[in-house]
């Protein structure tokens, strides 16, 4: 009853232009993912995308030998230990990877679902989960997190980089609300709109894997805020065909310094261009 | 009796079945299909129970369709073998499903293959493959007459000479057989266009 | 109730002490409770029985023509005694629409009732009458639920839809046969050796009657579980009609003439003469 006066008092009210303002009327239902605002919008989700809109980057790239992604850690304090392993990729199965943008926690749960997913196909079927039925499976939990009651949505996007025998190389972005597409190339995490207007600038069809390389690492070199692009503050990986078996590999903090030295962007973006 | 067969060939697999429903000492129809074709590109022969033949394979026929329909892409026939051993796994300790399975598929990078599973649910991928009382006969002969490089024309000759030792040999043999083959072109009745 | 006897089990010298306590656990653990019977195999073997009478039936159905024709006995038998010469067989599950029973007599019309409600729903959810082979598979699909509870049905669909007519073998071990002529019961065999020899397409609906009502008469004859009256009816494309109901006695003299037999062996006087 309660919930119902509420929902009818802004038309009343609607007269001052205090009122009409985004801010007041969010407020009466961003405390609820699973109900509309009378514009159709659903706030929760959209707070969540905020919320990613915020995070360390990552860009993916889709080559014609394999796929790329590229991510950029936030080192938020000198005496934060930076971890042996990847902090923003993941190995969900030999044939799937992802990149991480948004709340690590969310992010921790979504990657082992989808882990349990990948070998609960294998358990049925003996073959390794098609890639796009991997995506979709994880995105169908993020969904039912945006519209069953009392729950906060997931506050993550992710970059999935895969091969399968029907589709071959394949990259998808997914986003907080369950939506998510097949791209050749996309960026998620901050200033995501700048790298993507980029990428589609740049991004050739047929490009190689190593082409690939040096363009994320370009476009992530100009959108990234720090002053200058270094091993520590980047994350590598590829998904790639070695002998017909597919391949999931983390680039070493040496072998990127290389690269970055290699491409002609350990400079500051400015200096750069 | 029951008699369910199947083989691997050059280019195509190949399975045959029994066509009669028996019900202890009646014949009911000698014309039942016991080869259902579960899609485009894959056979399931079956033998035991009445009942349970049919619920079955027509329960694997539609989880098949609906995992294409869910993601436009079929299912390999390995990958359609393993999943109907699981379901008979899992029905074994609660209500199993007495039927014996030979499952045939074309596939497009991997050509024909012929599965054997049995009711207890273990599963073989084979050459060639035999359940019920005409197994002892089509066994043995197929042991000694296959290769792996037969013809369709071979093997159809081979599965006749199968036929005609069960229906000699065999007491209480099925007058009638049904014979299917799944090759590029996909499954159909042997004899059909 | 009666508890199993493991006492040939136990250890003649008790393991550890003669603790009580550990004993009674152990045999509690191994027992669960029986029904009281001196002779429990018999006793289950007996309560089978009741719940599942003998198929002492005679049942048949053959397409032609002209249509469907379907026939039945009528008695009921348990064990050795008659508990009834006047069953109704042949239950009318709607005007274009009969099934027969044979097994269990509260099986078969329970669920022949159940069938002609789900018939009578499909029809006003559709605006058509059921086709024949959905309404077999709607019975066959729920006796196979049931499937190893006991249920006992051996029963035959047989009707007029808009297809023409059709006959369907349906049994409560999930067994549904398409076909063009079937018996069932413990009378079958007899029924068939009539009808197979006496089978024509092209009979006219006289000759099919005359031959379903000679199947039942011969089939009681040898079958001591089958007798009563001979029932047949007709489906055609109006609907189906009761053509007659004989008393098997009376069919006797009709299809069975008693013969003057010469008499076997004349009894010759020994003494005496």
């Amino acid at each position: 009853m309660q919930d119902y006066t509420e929902i009818q008092s802004p038309v009343k009210s609607c007269d001052t232009e205090d009122d009409l303002s985004p801010i007041r009327m969010s407020r009466r239902y961003d405390s609820r993912t699973t109900i509309f605002s009378p514009e159709g919008r659903l706030y929760q989700v959209e707070y969540a995308m905020e919320a990613i809109g915020n995070a360390g980057s990552a860009i993916g790239i889709l080559s014609k030998d394999g796929v790329v992604l590229v991510g950029e850690k936030k080192v938020t304090s000198k005496l934060l230990q930076t971890s042996a392993s990847t902090e923003k990729m993941y190995k969900i199965d030999d044939h799937v990877a992802c990149a991480v943008a948004g709340i690590m926690s969310d992010a921790n749960i979504l990657i082992n679902t989808a882990r349990v997913q990948a070998q609960r196909y294998t358990y049925a079927y003996q073959e390794p989960m098609p890639v796009e039925q991997l995506v979709q499976s994880l995105c169908d939990t993020k969904q039912g997190y945006t519209q069953f009651g009392g729950l906060r949505p997931f506050g993550v996007s992710f970059l999935f980089a895969g091969w399968d025998k029907n589709y071959g190389f394949q990259l998808y972005m997914s986003d907080p609300s369950g939506n998510y597409s097949g791209w050749k190339a996309a960026a998620i995490g901050s200033n995501n709109q700048a790298a993507q207007s980029m990428l589609k600038q740049d991004y050739k069809d047929e490009i190689t894997r190593e082409e690939a390389v040096q363009l994320a690492l370009k476009v992530l070199s100009k959108t990234m805020d720090s002053t200058s692009l270094t091993s520590e503050k980047l994350e590598l990986a590829e998904v790639f065909l070695s002998n017909g078996i597919v391949k999931y590999q983390v680039c070493s903090s040496g072998a990127l310094s290389k690269l970055l030295v290699k491409f002609g962007v350990t400079q500051p973006a400015a200096d750069a261009s | 009796m029951e008699s369910v067969f199947g083989l691997v060939g050059k280019d195509f697999a190949i399975v045959v079945a029994d066509s009669s429903a028996v019900h202890s000492i009646l014949v009911h129809k000698t014309n039942e299909d016991k080869i259902m074709l579960l899609d485009s590109h894959k056979l399931m022969g079956a033998s035991g129970e009445t009942g349970d033949r049919a619920q079955f394979t027509e329960y694997i026929q539609k989880n098949v369709a609906l995992y294409q329909f869910r993601n436009g892409i079929p299912l390999t026939t390995a990958a359609a073998a393993n999943f109907t051993r699981g379901e008979l796994a899992t029905a074994l300790r609660k209500n199993p499903y007495m039927v014996n399975i030979i499952l045939a598929g074309y596939d497009k990078d991997i050509g024909p293959s012929v599965y054997f599973i049995d009711y207890i649910a273990s599963l073989h991928k084979v050459d060639k493959a035999a359940f019920g009382y005409g197994s002892y006969f089509a066994l043995s002969m197929m042991d000694r007459h296959y290769r792996k490089d037969m013809t369709v024309e071979e093997a159809v000759d081979l599965v006749d000479k199968i036929i005609m030792e069960i229906r000699s040999r065999l007491v209480v043999a099925p007058p009638n057989f049904v014979i299917k083959i799944v090759d590029k072109d996909g499954a159909r009745e042997y004899g059909l266009a | 109730m009666m508890k199993i006897d493991f006492s040939g089990l136990d250890a003649s010298v008790p393991l550890c002490g003669n603790t009580d306590e550990l004993c009674n656990e152990i045999s509690t653990e191994q027992k669960f409770e029986l029904p009281t019977a001196a002779d429990f195999d018999g006793f289950q073997r007996e309560a089978v029985q009741m719940v599942k009478p003998a198929k002492g039936t005679t049942t048949l159905a053959f397409i032609f023509k002209e249509g469907v024709m379907v026939a039945a006995d009528s008695r009921a038998s348990m064990g050795g005694y008659i508990s009834s010469q006047t069953v109704k067989k042949i239950i009318e599950i709607n005007p274009y629409m009969l099934g027969t029973m044979a097994g269990g007599a509260a099986d078969c019309q329970f669920w022949h009732r159940n069938l002609g409600v789900k018939c009578r729903l499909h029809e006003l959810a559709n605006k058509r009458r059921i086709s024949v082979t959905g309404a077999s598979k709607l019975l066959a699909n729920i006796l196979y639920s049931y499937r190893g509870m006991g249920l006992s049905v051996g029963t035959m669909i047989a009707g007029w839809d808009e297809t023409g007519p059709g006959l369907y073998y349906v049994d409560s071990e999930g067994g549904r046969l398409k076909g063009t002529r079937f018996s069932v019961g413990s009378g079958s065999p007899y029924a068939y050796g009539i009808l197979d020899s006496g089978y024509r397409f092209d009979m006219s609906v006289e000759e099919g009657a005359e031959l379903a009502r000679r199947a039942i008469y011969h089939a009681t004859f040898r079958d001591g579980a089958s007798g009563g009256v001979a029932t047949v009816y007709h489906v055609g494309p109006n609907g189906w009609k009761k053509l007659s109901g004989d008393d098997v006695g009376e069919l006797h003299y009709l299809y069975y003439p008693v013969e003057p037999a010469s008499v076997e062996q004349e009894m010759t006087e020994v003494s005496g003469l």
